[in-house]
Formats: C-alpha cells, sequence, structure tokens
C-alpha cells in the first residue's frame, strides 16, 4: 500500500492518514501518556521512598537493641552511656492524647456534621463551612502558641474553677434529659393518666434533685483539684480536638449526604421526629463512612507534632494514675522532633536510629488506618448506590 | 415515651448540633482573639524614648535631632536619679559594717532593676549584648519593670499544704532611713519624663531584620524565609499535581495499577508531618545531597512532597467539575484530545485548581514539623535568593515555636512571638479566605 | 430503503391520505445542484456498549447536500448512530461497532482513519447549546485556530463569514468580545452552529437541537437548517415530527436499533411502508 493513497478519491479523503503518520501518531501519544503516569507515578514513588528511607534508618535500632525494650519499657534515657531506650510511655503518650482528643472531637464533629447535612438550612451552613474550614487552615505552630502561652497559664492558675465549669455547662443539660426521659419511661407503663401525672412529677422532682446534688458534688470536687502545670495531656487533648474537628466533620458530612433522599422521607413518613429519623435511620446508614472520618481524625490527632511538643509538657514519665489527663505526657512526634537535633550528631548510634523506629511506627500506623479507611469508605458507597 | 419528651429529645438533639458548631466558632475566637489583639501589639504600641534611640543606633532611622532633644529632657530628670545613686553609695561607705553589709545586698538588687528600666547607667561599662544597651523600648515592658523596681517578689511558703503563694514588699520600706528611700517615690513620680512614651506605629516590625536574636528588631527574615519555603514548595507541587490530576481524570483506565496510584495518594495524605521531616533529613540531605546541611531547597521539596495530594486532589475535582460537553464541543470541532486539555479543559478549571493551589501554599507556608530537620533555623538574617540552595533560613513557624519554647528570654519577648503568630496566621488565613472568594466567584460563573 | 440518485425523486406535495397525517405534509422542495451522492453510506453498521448492541446492523446512504431527518421513540439509537458519523463515541470506553460506515467511500473507522482530522470534515451540533465560557469571537475562532489560522484580520473574516452564515451576526456583531454564556438559549445554539461552520465542514450533524429552545428560537433554527441545506449535507435528529417534515428532504425511522423505514420525507410521513412507523408518526405510541 502506498503511503498517501490508502483507498477513497482524493477529494475527502483527508481524514485517512498514511501507516508511517498513524505510527508516529501512536507512537508520540503513547510517549506522552507515558510521560504522564510517570508524572502520575511520582506519588507512588515518593511513597515508597519514604517507607524505604525511614525503614532503612529504623531498622539498626531494632537490630542494635532488639524489640523487646523499645515496646515494654518506660525508662527513656537515650543520652546516657550506654543508652536506655524504652519507648513505652512514649507511646502510651501518644496514645493519651489520642484518645483524649477523639473523646472530645468525636461527639462533636459527629453532631456537627449532623447539624450541617440536616439541620442547618442553606443560609446559615453557608456561614458554618468557613469557620470549619478557618480551623482547618490555622498552623499548628499557632495551636500551640495558644496553648502554652494562654491556655497553659490559665489551666495551672484557675484549673479547678475552669474545670467545674466545664463539668457544669456540659453535663447539666444531659442530666436534664436523663431524668425526663427516665421518668418518661417509668411511668409509660401506667394506664390510669391520673396516677401517671402524679408519679411522673414526683419522679421529676427526686431524679432532679439527685442530678443537682451530683452537679454540685462533682462540681466543688472538681473546684478543689490543683493543677501543678498546664503543659499536660489535657491542655493538648484539647487542642488536638479541635485540629481533627474539622476533617471529622467534613469527612461525615460526605458520608451523611450519600445517603439518599428517600431514605429520610421513608422515616419521617413514619411519624418519626428528625432526632429519631437521624439516629434511626441516618446514621446507621452512614455509620461506616463516619467511621472512617474518625479514623482519619484520629490520625491527625497522632501525627501532631508542633502542640504535642510546645504543650505537653515532655515528660517521658507515665501519668500517676494512668488515666491522669492533668499530668505532663510526651508523645512519639514530639520526641522525634525533640531528640533529632541532638541525635543528628551522632548518626548511626541507637539513639539516632530510635527516632527512625518511631517514625516507622506512626508511618505504618498512619498507612494501615488509611487503607482501613478507605476500605469503608469505598464499602459504604457500592452499598448505598446498591451494588 | 409521650410525645412531648420526643420533642424534646428531637429539640436537643438539634440544639446539641448547632452548639458543636457554635463551640467551633467559640473556640475560633477564643484562638484568635488574642493573637489579634496581642500581635497588633507588636507594631501598635507606647514606644518610649529607648526605642527611637534603639532604631537610631541600630537601623539609622528617625528624627536625631528630636531625639537629642528627648534624651536631654530626659536626662534632666534621670541625673537626680543618678545623683541620688552615687549620694548613697557615698552613704553606704560611711556606715559600720554590718549596716553596710545589709544595705549592700539589698541596694545590689536595686541597680539591675533601675539598669533594666532606664538601660546603662553613667560610668556603667559598654554591654556586650545589644539587649542591655537599652532600657525598656515599650511603655507596657516598662511599667512591669517599674513595679519589679519599687517592689520586691517574695513567696510564701509556710504552709506546706498550699503551693507557694508570691507577694510583694516595697522596696522603699527596707531604704527607710536612708537617703535612697527618696529615689523609688521619685522614680514612680518621674518615669514618664525619663522615659517619654509615645503612641508608636512600628511597621519596621515587619520590614526590619531582628537585633540580639529578636530583643529588638522585626521578623523580615522570617517572613522572607516562609516566602521562600512556601513558593519553593509550590514551583515543585504545582506543575505537577495538576499534570498527575490530568492524567488521573483524563487518561487513566481503571483497573488495579490506577487504584493502586490513588491509594498511595491517600496514603501520602495521611503520613503524619515530622515523618515528612524526616524522610527529608534521611532522603534529600543525607542520601541525595541537595545541600550539605539543612537548606530551603531541602525544606521546599519536603513540603512539596506534603502538599502534593492536596493539590492532586483539588485538581481533580476541578478537572471533573467541568462540564463534559465542553469537551464535547471541543472534539467536535476537531480538537485533539490533548489539544482539548490544555485549550478548553484546564482553562475552565483553572480557578478550582488555583483554589486548591492557594490553599495547599497556605498550608505549606503554616507547617513546621517538615522543615526542623530540613530547613529551619533559629537565628540568622534574611538570606539572598542565589543562597536557597546552600543556606538555612528563619522561618514563621519555626521561629514561633523556637521564641516560645528554646528561647532564653521566651517571657520578655511576647509580643514578638504574637506578632510572627499574627504574621503567619493571616498570611495562611488570608490565602484560605482569597480560595474561599474565588470559589464563590466560580459557582457564581457556573450557574451563569 | 436503500435508496439510489435516481429512484429519490424529490417529491411533490402529496394530497393527505388521512386527516391526522395534515400535519406533516412536507413542502415542496428544490433538487439541490451537485448533490445527492451518497456521502456517507453505513453497511451492516452496528454499535454496542459493551455487549448491548444499540444500533443494529444499519444499512443506508446519506445523500450529499440534503437534510436528513432521524426519528424515534427515545432510547432507539439515533444519538448514537449520529455520534458514530463522527466518532464521538470512542469518549466512551465501553462503545465499539462493527460492519463497515463509509465517509466518501474512506472507512470510518478504519484502520488509517485520523478521527481527529474527522471531526473537522464532519461538525456536530448538540441538544444543549454548549458554547465555551469565552468570548463569542473566541468561542468561534476556537476550530480555525486549531487548524492553524492565527493571523488576527484571517480570523475576523472567518468569525464574521461564520456568523452570518448562522443568521447570527447582526445579533452579536457588535459585542464580539463579550462571553457567550450571556446570550440566550437560542443564540447559544445558533453560536453553535457558527462554530462548527467555521471549521468549513462537509456534514453537519444535530442532535435534537431545538429541543431545549422556545418555539421562536426553535423557527430560526429551523430557517438556518434552510439556508444551510443546498452547502452542506445536514443530519439532524428530532423528537418532533412537524420539524422533521418542514426541513428534511428524506427522513430515516429508528426503532429499538433497527433502522426501519428509510425514504423521502413526504414518501415516509404520506406513505409509510411499516406498520410500527405508521402508529409512530400517527402518535399511536410515545
Ligand atoms: N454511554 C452509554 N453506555 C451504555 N448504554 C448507553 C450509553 N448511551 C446510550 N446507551 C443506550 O443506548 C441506547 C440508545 O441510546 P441513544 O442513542 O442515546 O438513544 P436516543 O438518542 O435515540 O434517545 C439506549 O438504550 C441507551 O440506554
Ligand atoms: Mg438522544
Amino acid at each position: 500500500m502506498a503511503d498517501d493513497s490508502v483507498g477513497g478519491n482524493n477529494r475527502t479523503n483527508a481524514f485517512v492518514i498514511s501507516a508511517r503518520k498513524r505510527a508516529i501518531q501512536k507512537v508520540s501519544k503513547t510517549m506522552g501518556e507515558g510521560m504522564l503516569l510517570a508524572v502520575a507515578s511520582f506519588v507512588a514513588i515518593v511513597v515508597l521512598f519514604i517507607f524505604y528511607f525511614v525503614a532503612r534508618d529504623a531498622v539498626p535500632f531494632f537490630q542494635l537493641r532488639g524489640f523487646s525494650e523499645f515496646f515494654t519499657s518506660s525508662n527513656w534515657y537515650p543520652a546516657d552511656q550506654p543508652g536506655q531506650f524504652g519507648a513505652l510511655a512514649i507511646i502510651y503518650g501518644s496514645l493519651m492524647v489520642t484518645l483524649g482528643s477523639a473523646m472530645i472531637a468525636v461527639p462533636m464533629g459527629v453532631a456537627a456534621a449532623i447539624c450541617l447535612s440536616d439541620i442547618l438550612p442553606f443560609s446559615i451552613r453557608q456561614y458554618a463551612k468557613p469557620v470549619i474550614e478557618m480551623l482547618a487552615a490555622i498552623p499548628s505552630v499557632a495551636f500551640g502558641f495558644f496553648a502554652l502561652v494562654v491556655l497553659a497559664p490559665l489551666l495551672q492558675n484557675n484549673g479547678g474553677p475552669m474545670l467545674m465549669w466545664a463539668w457544669w455547662i456540659l453535663v447539666s443539660p444531659f442530666l436534664v434529659l436523663g431524668v425526663l426521659v427516665v421518668s418518661d419511661l417509668l411511668t409509660n407503663s401506667i394506664k390510669d393518666p391520673q396516677r401517671r401525672r402524679q408519679l411522673y412529677a414526683f419522679l421529676l422532682t427526686v431524679l432532679g434533685l439527685i442530678a443537682v446534688f451530683l452537679l454540685y458534688k462533682v462540681g466543688t470536687l472538681l473546684y478543689g483539684i490543683q493543677i501543678l502545670t498546664g503543659t499536660n495531656a489535657l491542655n493538648v487533648s484539647i487542642i488536638l480536638s479541635f485540629m481533627a474537628l474539622p476533617t471529622i466533620v467534613s469527612v461525615s458530612e460526605d458520608a451523611l449526604q450519600a445517603v439518599g433522599r428517600d431514605i429520610r422521607e421513608g422515616s419521617y413518613a413514619l411519624g418519626a421526629t428528625r432526632a429519631e429519623t437521624i439516629i434511626k435511620t441516618i446514621l446507621p446508614a452512614a455509620s461506616s463512612g463516619i467511621l472512617a472520618a474518625v479514623i482519619l481524625g484520629i490520625m491527625r490527632a497522632l501525627g501532631e507534632t508542633m502542640v504535642v511538643w510546645m504543650a505537653s509538657g515532655n515528660s517521658s514519665h507515665s501519668p500517676e494514675p494512668w488515666f491522669n489527663y492533668l499530668e505532663a505526657i510526651r508523645t512519639l512526634t514530639a520526641t522525634i522532633a525533640g531528640d533529632m537535633g541532638e541525635a543528628d550528631q551522632v548518626t548511626g548510634s541507637a539513639r539516632y536510629h530510635v527516632l527512625f523506629a518511631m517514625g516507622l511506627l506512626l508511618l505504618v500506623i498512619s498507612f494501615i488506618s488509611n487503607l482501613v479507611s478507605e476500605r469503608i469508605v469505598v464499602r459504604q458507597r457500592k452499598i448505598l448506590s446498591g451494588q | 415515651m409521650n410525645i412531648g419528651t420526643r420533642k424534646i429529645l428531637d429539640r436537643s438533639f438539634t440544639a446539641l448540633g448547632i452548639g458543636s458548631i457554635v463551640v467551633m466558632a467559640i473556640a475560633l475566637l477564643i484562638v484568635l482573639v488574642p493573637i489579634i489583639t496581642n500581635g497588633i501589639g507588636a507594631v501598635f504600641f507606647t514606644g518610649t524614648v529607648e526605642h527611637r534611640k534603639m532604631l537610631i543606633n541600630e537601623f539609622k532611622r528617625g528624627d536625631t535631632d528630636k531625639l537629642a532633644e528627648e534624651i536631654a529632657s530626659s536626662d534632666r530628670y534621670r541625673s537626680t536619679v543618678y545623683k541620688m545613686l552615687t549620694g548613697f553609695e557615698a552613704e553606704l561607705d560611711r556606715m559600720p559594717p554590718e549596716k553596710k553589709a545589709e544595705y549592700k545586698e539589698k541596694y545590689s538588687q536595686v541597680k539591675p532593676a533601675l539598669q533594666a528600666l532606664l538601660g546603662p547607667l553613667p560610668g556603667d561599662p559598654e554591654p556586650m549584648l545589644t539587649r542591655f544597651k537599652y532600657g525598656q523600648t515599650r511603655w507596657e515592658k516598662a511599667e512591669e519593670k517599674l513595679h519589679d523596681f519599687l517592689y520586691e517578689s517574695k513567696w510564701d511558703n509556710s504552709n506546706p499544704n498550699v503551693m507557694s503563694k508570691e507577694y510583694f514588699v516595697s522596696r522603699a520600706l527596707g531604704f527607710e532611713g536612708t537617703t535612697l528611700a527618696q529615689l523609688f517615690p521619685y522614680v514612680k513620680e518621674n518615669i514618664d519624663h525619663m522615659l517619654l512614651p509615645e503612641f508608636t506605629v512600628y511597621w519596621g516590625f515587619i520590614t526590619d531584620s531582628s537585633v540580639d536574636s529578636h530583643f529588638f528588631g522585626g521578623i523580615w527574615p522570617e517572613i522572607q524565609g516562609t516566602f521562600f519555603l512556601a513558593v519553593g514548595a509550590m514551583l515543585f507541587a504545582f506543575p505537577l499535581g495538576v499534570i498527575a490530576a490530568v492524567y488521573f481524570t483524563e487518561y487513566a483506565k481503571p483497573g488495579f495499577f490506577n487504584s493502586m496510584l490513588r491509594s498511595a495518594n491517600s496514603t501520602l495524605a495521611g503520613v503524619p508531618s515530622i515523618v515528612f521531616g524526616m524522610f527529608g533529613l534521611a532522603f534529600f540531605i543525607n542520601t541525595l545531597k541537595v545541600s550539605e546541611s539543612k537548606s530551603v531547597i531541602a525544606g521546599a521539596l519536603t513540603l512539596a512532597i506534603m502538599i502534593l495530594p492536596t493539590i492532586i486532589r483539588a485538581a481533580e475535582e476541578a478537572i471533573l467539575a467541568v462540564p463534559k460537553t465542553y469537551r464535547e464541543a471541543s472534539l467536535s470541532l476537531g480538537s485533539t484530545k490533548w489539544n482539548t486539555i490544555a485549550t478548553v479543559i484546564l482553562p475552565a478549571a483553572l480557578p478550582g485548581i488555583l483554589t486548591g493551589g492557594v490553599i495547599s501554599l497556605g498550608r505549606a507556608a503554616g507547617e513546621t514539623a517538615p522543615i526542623i530537620f530540613t530547613a529551619a533555623v533559629s537565628v540568622g538574617s534574611a538570606i539572598g535568593l542565589a543562597d536557597v540552595f546552600s543556606s538555612p533560613t528563619p522561618a514563621l513557624s519555626w521561629n514561633i515555636y523556637n521564641l516560645a519554647s528554646e528561647h532564653e528570654a521566651a517571657s520578655q519577648i511576647r509580643h514578638v512571638q504574637y506578632g510572627m503568630v499574627l504574621a503567619l496566621v493571616s498570611i495562611v488565613l488570608l490565602l484560605n479566605l482569597s480560595a474561599i472568594v474565588l470559589r464563590a466567584r466560580i459557582s457564581k460563573k457556573l450557574k451563569g | 430503503m436503500l435508496m439510489t440518485a435516481d429512484a429519490r425523486e424529490i417529491s411533490q406535495r402529496a394530497p393527505a391520505q388521512k386527516a391526522t397525517r395534515d400535519m406533516y405534509i412536507p413542502p415542496a422542495r428544490k433538487k439541490i445542484s451537485g448533490g445527492g451522492t451518497a456521502h456517507i453510506s453505513a453497511k451492516e453498521f452496528s454499535v454496542y456498549y459493551d455487549e448491548f448492541e444499540a444500533v443494529k446492523k444499519v444499512t443506508a446512504d446519506i445523500l450529499s447536500k440534503y437534510v436528513t431527518a432521524i426519528i424515534g421513540p427515545s432510547g432507539c439509537g439515533k444519538s448514537t448512530f449520529l455520534r458514530a458519523i463522527n466518532r464521538m463515541n470512542d469518549l466512551i470506553p465501553s462503545c465499539h461497532t462493527t460492519g463497515a460506515l463509509l465517509f466518501d467511500g474512506n472507512d470510518i473507522y478504519g484502520k488509517f482513519t485520523d478521527e481527529v482530522l474527522l471531526r473537522k470534515k464532519v461538525g456536530m451540533v448538540f441538544q444543549k447549546p454548549n458554547p465555551f465560557p469565552k468570548s463569542i469571537f473566541d468561542n468561534i475562532a476556537y476550530g480555525p485556530r486549531l487548524h492553524g489560522v492565527n493571523d488576527k484580520k484571517k480570523l475576523m473574516e472567518i468569525v464574521e463569514r461564520s456568523l452570518r452564515k448562522a443568521a447570527i451576526w447582526d445579533e452579536v456583531c457588535d459585542r464580539l468580545d463579550k462571553n457567550a454564556l450571556g446570550l440566550s438559549g437560542g443564540q447559544q445554539q445558533r453560536l453553535c452552529v457558527a462554530r462548527t461552520l467555521a471549521v468549513e465542514p462537509e456534514v453537519l450533524l444535530l442532535d435534537e437541537p431545538t429541543s431545549a429552545l422556545d418555539p421562536k428560537a426553535t423557527a430560526k433554527i429551523e430557517d438556518l437548517i434552510q439556508e444551510l441545506r443546498g452547502s452542506y449535507t445536514i443530519m439532524i435528529v428530532t423528537h418532533n415530527m412537524q420539524q422533521a417534515s418542514r426541513v428534511s428532504d428524506s427522513t430515516m425511522f429508528f426503532y429499538e436499533g433497527v433502522l426501519v423505514e428509510h425514504a423521502s420525507t413526504a414518501q415516509l410521513f404520506t406513505n409509510p411502508k411499516d406498520p410500527i412507523t405508521e402508529d409512530y408518526i400517527t402518535g399511536r405510541f410515545s
């Protein structure tokens, strides 16, 4: 076949091209796509490199010192001769602030997400979103500075009263609701409306008094607490929770939005209130997506460096008792950040490599949680789209 | 449950949700308000004659003649103080040894307190550190130092069950009966004549370099360093991210390989920021040796890797939001796929891509952990553009940490720290704000 | 169904057979000089989405310079067939074809076909007006620029000529630098026609070009098609049978992917051969 005459008449065969031209086209197309692919694969290569280079410097530590000390001992004296590298208290510190922030951020974040997706009208939502975005945008070092310079002295000087007020403001609404619901449920079985009303009133007063007593008693107990250091696990947990919130809110909101309108309408049609609809039908349908949100939010808290470095007190001892959030603690990230400067001089020593071991630990945890949350999201999407 | 209770529960549930959002807004305010109010104080404050003296000596800025006048007028009041001191020193010599020892001990605290307030006294040797060359430059600090001068701080630990409490004793009482007793009321009375407080607007805080590790001067080296690092990171990450997004949206075929690439992207997004720092140290500096040790380029590369996933995601979303009809129209006119992407799709997606880019720029500017080991130093002057391949740089984020946690006199320079935090937060929030505005514009435009 | 040039006489107004068909009686049409050869021919041509055969073994000739209408219930494969002609279906990964589709005797799906060059010859206008979010001028100039015209004066000439051909010049000549999205729907659609004409195609594919427009704008598009008849081979998909009878010379009726009937418009509307066609054009199902 001649190069330029592949069938047809000459007037309109302009769209038929020669074999050579076709081949050139194919090659250049493949090359172009290959180049794009190379750039896109860059991310994957970077991930591999991160794993490789962190692991490369972490492995010598385990070769030198084995696994058991790192994970089971709380003696952290890396600068001693010979050094001791028990990271248990540090790992525990990371765990503690992560859990602490999750306890604040998860209920708040999910409630806010529900609010954004199901409750607030669009006009208000427009203003709520930038608030969340701004919270996400504030640099972690600014949060850390706030924790260290504003919150820590406050906690240290007025810790007791602050705890008391927090207790009152946070718990009293729930106690009131609890009293109402319990009285209602207990009198539900009584048929006679007259007697029922009497018993209801009686229960309301009794339970109400108990609730008030509880509020007061625990409040005074908290009031008496002296916080020895404002840079402690509580401080860090509070700040971290606000840093994790935007992630939790936005990912949960996506999950809630993915639940179809028909499910909602079905529930309302059966006479459920909005809260009942949300709790009984929407939340279960979105639960896996919300779980993914929680995992991602928690990862943000676990991986955060500056706030914990500045405001956790950096004490490498476990708090006494183990749940005491008012003591100084230390986390993996802060240890890496704080010790690398000194350890860097002694590259090759266990003191240097132990920090990479910690980095590897963080990396592996974040990798696994990411995979898990991704799987969860994919699965939920499949279920919701009915495949 | 009766319907009343159900309704109350329903309302409370709504309140809980709204409450959470309100708490977030309040938290945002609680964090931002002290930062803004105190941060502004770094530029707008009541400055003393010492501040003006410092500006002329260190930065050659200001009105020399006016300063000379001011110094002369303040010296008129100060000379009385100095006279009282020399008078008391003479009196001290004449005292019996026991009494002399007692007063000497007390007097040894008075002199440094006065030096801190007014600067070096006549006859003092020229101090080595710039921070000791001047008295208090800021009026609110001067008031604190005045208090330190007037009162001695003591700790009450009489009750072992309660934390020890601080209380103050007037120094004047300690010198009752000596000539020095008049010094304290005199200084208190005439402090504003000696320091000449005046409302000051010090824009130099933004444009000056630091003097004696941020005791005086501004934060320009930090601002410039932050700019270099963030823009450097964008130079690498933005083109890469957009190209990768084009691949993912336009060329990738569904399959194992592609889903692996996507997983890699979300893995990268989840890597803790400090691990990026370790990787930057181990890879860019120790292995690739892009520089001898910490450098702007190493930090920018590390930050670039960190923001890459965000840019890719934003660009992907923006590209996917371009109506399919644009693509069809362009192709039907005989455009190639690549041409369609370059001339129709990318321009239409550009605002969205830029939004993501601007947010990432803010993130790169604000992050600290990745640059700790790769680029940041605590003290340093602004570096030239040619030095980015070899020198490290101060940066806002790192120096906020450093000044607040590691500086030897962290509590003395709170105003500088606040000023830095405000600078950083405003940079980041302004970038985000512009992104929000940009996005609002787009959605308006797409609606027509 | 396959018509040759001689067999196809341009119809004269035929007496109505049934009252319900009155409104479809096509107007008399002039014969076009130089037209009437088979410009596009399908031979046993099928289009699949994965396993699903959306267009089934179609065999037909589309005559050059005449207007061919494609009608049929929705989902019958009209768009699929139309989009197959300029290979817009390439955008859908699951889409593939069998049989032959020839353009001037060259296989559109042949091994050496460059779909980009093909699309330059076969322009398309879509159901929803889809101007680019650029100025009117840039919209029209987009195609010529792609194909190497960069001279500002020459571009201006092309833009004016195209806009005049699309009968929209008078409405937009004083705001060529304004965003095209600011035009009304009907204007936008004519702009899209102009944009297509600017690359000087031989064939114009119109996929329900008026379904998103009001009657007045629709009338303008129909007038435009009349204007362009004789200069371009035009294929128009439409749901509206009056429209088909008003603007087209021949009509193809698709049903469930099968080309049931293809005849001159006059014949198809006044004397359909196939009972399904008759049912459809009398509105007995829809
Ligand atoms: N992208 C696609 N993927 C799978 N099936 C499709 C796709 N587009 C159209 N179809 C199917 O092909 C058939 C013909 O569609 P189409 O040509 O759009 O019909 P028409 O334009 O006549 O209304 C329909 O049954 C439709 O469901
Ligand atoms: Mg269609």
